[in-house]
């Protein structure tokens, strides 16, 4: 036959299995550049695994299947295929018309093949609801509350004097080895709660109690994202998980209960040689740098203590802009008079946190600069530009930035 | 059966009636633009529904590569984190409602009268007022890309409370809640039309077991589209409710419920993806069994799975809803249910292959298509089973993970389906053949590019990548993933276009073809290619399934028959056929104007401003509307007779 006859007549087996694999190692290939940050393959906490373990049976009923069947139907193809013109105007081959003994074991494979999946499924739903019996009385209690475009935590199990629960935003830290549930709720929008090392989605749904429950099972770092289309800046809600080792907990708990940090100032020192002004920041730039040395719980452990290069006048400049700029309308920082507001996170210890903006960028002096220089060009839509600066008309000069940025950064 | 009909007013009686003083036109062309307007013919309807769903297929499909551009590159700024999410919104909506549903439609209406024997459906005015109406629903949900306060951007799902006003002001919503209220109409009108064409006019001798399986997965869908839109149209008045008259079914601040909208439009949304699955799955029936040269494998069963997947269809919708925290109880019930009508699916899919087996395969075009259908469907089927085991779904929810999965389904499944229907009806549609080779051509392109894209993103979601999300940071590893699926998707581009290009040739230029091209099974073959407007010279009589194929092997049989029944209906005055009518079109218009208005009503807590500039403009529409259907009524359905062997010249 021709190659054009052959081509056009029906495309070879070869072929096709040539473009299958094609299209199968092209998806494939790029599998190992993934690295896993927020994989829910490489689980580090019993929920996670549990559900890990369910989705890898699966994996395996359905392996099966697709063996079984798939070859069944590449068999057909093959075997039954015309094989010529003469051959397309024979007779018509036998007019079977089904076979019932067939079609009865069919589907009784078929739901011997789901009923693989029932069990474990029934009873994982059981044990990733809520936190085991036996745990109930030693777990962490923490209330995380979603808005838009962050995560409030709260631990009602840790009071402060005048102060209420602890409360933090955008990063949650807990014990690791250690049942933590969590109540999920929402003040604005239908949000959602995700972890993937550790645990499978909860919503956040307005009106509505839900929670969640996890435990990492080592001290580490963990990512996490709102999983839920939440609006504008949904892309760009996440948030961090940093597990730690039970002594360290409870010192980062001890620490969390001071007021805010004080930085003496020796004498009003003559002010500082000016600052580079910031650079320009291409539109949706990454927010962390190549190396991202606040990425694990050795960076957050380092981030707890002072910068080095701290300059107590302009923190004292910083602390009184704070207050000028009305950024006290919406944040609350303990131990600053006034600074009660609770329409944002609690900026109490922020500077001992990895990230800004809700998991969005690094917490460095350049990061933090260009998120209070323009929040909207960060996070589109972003209220503390709609509803702080577009309203209070809060402008700031590149000498304010860096005296607020050297503030925050100085509340350890 | 033929005495009664003979008795009955359907054939119509020998003298016509006289025309009633109030009926304004009727119109006669048979060409040109007033004849589309006022066409009745079940044929005509499903050609209008068939380009406005492949125009708006195009139309979603360059949504999906400006999503697909954004994504290429990590933290890239070539659409606005708005703009982004008006994409994703409109893609669905627009994919969902407005090109899957359609080309089902298209061949529901085209095919489905001419596989039971009749002329046309029951109410063939109303069939052109969906058609209308859905055209309505299609410009009003398009409308916001015109309008300063942009298209819908809160998802095809619309969750409240970002859909209420306050997270979502503008009329870009309302637009969108009114375009689906039409489309609702439209799809409820049609349905009620084909459920009943299918009961009562079917030829004689065609019982229910006698059906084809595409007339079958009409009815079921059919049923699906009635019980499952007034869900929707419920959650969507309720919206409306809240966004224009301040009441307080999803307003939180006043103990509204959002997890009301949640199940409201899941109720709706899981029975839509078996409307959109499972008229594919009845092309596919008729497809197999004729590049088989064998009957279908297993015909009650695969009837009957059918019907379960509708009927249990309603029990699943909460899978949807793993995540909404529904307690250990509801959460095993829905996973339990989802699991279960993975068994239905499955039996299809070995009946298709019991089809298959032993049978001498053509692998023609649609063949091709219904081959790459098996393979892509099973595929998504598996994933669908991964996301029935709930707590795995835990993770999988909302992230590429479930996207992949439904790509799987609806393109590799529903748009596999009705593009090999295409290549299938095309020669009876319209009398010429698709090129076999630029035709296969088309379907390799389609399914690499096809692959490409939504396999990786199987990965990437696993990997943690959340969906409707705007943009991801370079440092996710996500990066290769997605570049590989946005190449994919503009290979998907080019393999589409290459199927336009085709179908468009072909159409005007097309080699032409002989009668029944395929040796098919199916009645609506035996007509010539194109279909006359009555369709059967003589309604044929009925003797077993694939009566065709019946036809083709008891020729004498069948003659003598056929010319006894065509004197009987010449004796009785001949063929009974619709008038065109131009109030079904007027209908549409009135019902575009009143929902417009209907969403550009501005909200005003003051209630003594309610009558105003922009409340006429729905009362015009429904003036319009209210009219249009008067006299409709009134021009009455007499409709006339022909005499086709007399114009014909030849009996």
């Amino acid at each position: 036959m021709r190659p054009s006859t052959f081509f056009i007549k029906s495309l070879p087996w070869g072929r096709r299995a040539l473009a299958l694999a094609a299209a199968a190692a092209l998806s494939g290939c790029q599998w190992m550049y993934m690295n896993d940050r927020q994989s829910v393959m490489k689980v580090e906490g019993p929920v996670a695994q549990t559900q890990l373990d369910l989705f890898y049976v699966t994996c395996w009923v359905t392996l099966v299947i697709f063996i079984v069947v798939g070859s069944v139907l590449a068999y057909t193809i093959i075997k039954f295929r015309a094989r010529s013109e003469a051959d397309e105007h024979a007779e018509p081959p036998e007019q079977g018309h089904g076979n019932p003994f067939i079609e009865v074991g069919l589907i009784g494979a078929s739901v011997l093949a789901l009923a693989i999946i029932a069990f474990p499924t029934f009873k994982a739903i059981g044990f990733t609801y809520d936190v085991p019996e036996a745990e109930k009385a030693g777990a962490l209690k923490v209330v995380a509350t979603g808005y838009q475009w962050w995560f409030k935590f709260e631990y009602p199990g840790e009071q402060i004097a005048g102060a209420g629960n602890l409360t933090t935003g955008n990063e949650l830290v807990i014990p690791a080895g250690r049942a933590v549930h969590i109540d999920l709720r929402s003040v604005d929008v239908m949000h959602s709660f995700w972890i993937p090392k550790l645990a499978g989605k909860v919503d956040m749904i307005p009106n509505r109690a839900n929670l969640l429950w996890l435990k990492a099972d080592h001290p580490g770092y963990y990512l996490g994202q709102c999983a839920e289309f939440c609006g504008e800046s949904h892309a760009v809600m996440r948030f961090r998980v940093i597990a730690l080792a039970p002594e360290d907990y409870a010192k980062w708990v001890t620490q969390q209960k001071l007021p805010a940090r004080e930085v003496a100032v020796a004498a009003v020192a003559a002010p500082k040689a000016q600052f580079a002004s910031l650079r320009t920041f291409k539109q949706n730039e990454i927010g962390f740098s190549a190396d991202d040395p606040l990425e694990s719980v050795e960076g957050w452990r380092a981030n707890q203590f002072p910068d080095k290069d701290e300059d107590a006048a302009l923190i004292a400049q910083g602390k009184a802009l704070f207050q000028a700029k009305t950024c006290i309308v919406c944040h609350t920082i303990r131990g600053l008079p006034s600074a009660v507001g609770v329409r944002g996170p609690e900026l109490t210890h922020v500077g001992a946190r990895t990230t800004i903006a809700a998991g969005l960028l690094e917490n460095n002096a350049e990061q933090l600069q260009r998120w209070i220089h323009n929040p909207s060009l960060v996070k589109p839509g972003n209220k503390m530009w709609v509803e702080g600066y577009l309203v209070n008309h809060i402008t700031l000069s590149s000498d304010e930035e860096v005296a607020l940025v050297a503030f925050l950064r100085s509340l350890k | 059966m033929a005495d009664a009909l003979a008795k009955s007013d359907f054939l119509g009686r020998e003298e016509q009636a006289a025309p009633k003083p109030f009926v304004l036109w009727r119109p006669t062309a048979k060409t040109g633009l007033i004849s589309w307007l006022t066409t009745v013919d079940h044929k005509r309807i499903g050609f209008l529904y068939g380009i406005s769903a492949l125009f708006f297929f195009l139309v979603g499909g360059v949504e999906a590569l400006f999503i697909r551009i954004q994504l290429a590159v990590p933290n890239n700024s070539f659409l606005t984190s708005t703009q982004y999410n008006e994409m994703f919104t409109m893609h669905a909506t627009t994919m969902i409602f407005l090109a899957i549903m359609p080309l089902s439609a298209a061949f529901f209406n085209f095919i489905m009268p001419l596989q039971i024997g009749a002329r046309d459906v029951a109410f063939p005015r109303l069939n052109a007022f969906s058609f209308w109406t859905f055209l309505a629903g299609a410009i009003i949900v398009n409308l916001g890309w015109f309008l300063k306060s942009g298209a819908p951007d809160a998802g095809w799902f619309s969750y409240a409370p970002l859909s209420t006003r306050t997270y979502t002001p503008g009329h870009a919503l309302d637009m969108w809640v009114m375009g689906i209220q039409l489309l609702g109409v439209a799809s409820i009108a049609a349905s009620l039309n084909f459920v009943i064409t299918i009961i009562n006019l079917r030829a004689p001798g065609m019982t229910m077991m006698r059906l084809p399986v595409f007339t079958w997965m009409t009815l079921v869908t059919a049923f699906l589209i009635i019980l499952a839109f007034p869900a929707i149209t419920i959650a969507l008045v309720e919206l409306m409710m809240d966004r224009l008259f301040g009441t307080n079914f999803f307003e939180v601040s006043n103990g509204g419920m959002p997890i009301l909208w949640t199940h409201l439009f899941w109720v709706f949304g899981h029975p839509e993806v078996y409307i959109l699955i499972l008229p594919g799955m009845g092309v596919i029936s008729e497809i197999l069994p004729t590049f088989s040269r064998k009957p279908l494998f297993g015909y009650p069963i695969v009837v009957f799975s059918g019907a379960s997947i509708g009927f249990l269809g309603f029990g699943v919708w909460s899978h949807h809803m793993f995540t909404t925290g529904m307690g250990t109880m509801g959460t095993a019930a829905f996973a339990f249910t989802t699991m279960a009508i993975a068994v239905p699916t499955g039996v299809k899919i070995f009946n298709w292959i019991g089809t298959m087996w032993g049978g001498h395969l053509q692998m023609r075009t649609p063949m091709i298509f219904a081959l790459g259908f098996i393979w892509l469907f099973m595929l998504g089927g598996f994933s669908g089973v991964m996301h029935a085991a709930a707590p795995a779904d835990s993770q999988q929810h909302s992230s590429y993970f479930v996207v992949a999965h439904f790509h799987y389904v609806l393109i590799g499944g529903s748009l596999f389906s009705l593009l090999a229907g295409i290549h299938y009806w095309f020669p009876l549609m319209f009398g010429r053949k698709v090129s076999e080779f630029w035709g296969k051509l088309s379907f390799w392109v389609i399914f690499c590019g096809f692959n490409i894209t939504f396999f990786p993103l199987h990965f990437v979601g696993l990997d943690g990548m959340p969906r409707r999300t705007f943009t991801y940071d370079a440092n996710m590893g996500w990066s290769q993933g997605n570049l590989v699926a946005t190449i994919g998707a503009f290979i998907l581009g080019v393999g589409v276009a290459i199927y336009f290009g085709v179908m468009i040739y072909t159409f005007f230029k097309g080699e032409r073809t002989r009668h029944d091209p395929w040796d098919a099974r199916t009645l609506e073959w035996s007509l010539p290619n194109p279909p006359p407007e009555y369709n059967y010279r003589v309604i044929p009589t009925v003797h077993a399934r694939d009566n065709w194929w019946y036809e083709k092997h008891h020729q004498a049989e069948v003659s003598a028959e056929n010319a006894k029944h065509a004197a009987e209906e010449a004796a009785h005055g001949g063929i009974h056929m619709p008038f065109q009518s131009i109030y079904p079109f007027f209908a549409g218009i009135g019902i575009l104007i009143g929902a417009i208005g209907i969403a550009v009503i501005d909200p005003n807590p003051d209630p003594h401003v309610i009558i105003g500039r922009k409340l006429a403009v729905t009362l015009v529409g429904l003036l319009i509307l209210v009219v249009s259907v008067y006299l409709w009524s009134l021009e009455g359905n007499e409709g006339y007779h022909l005499h086709p062997e007399d114009e014909e010249g030849h009996s």
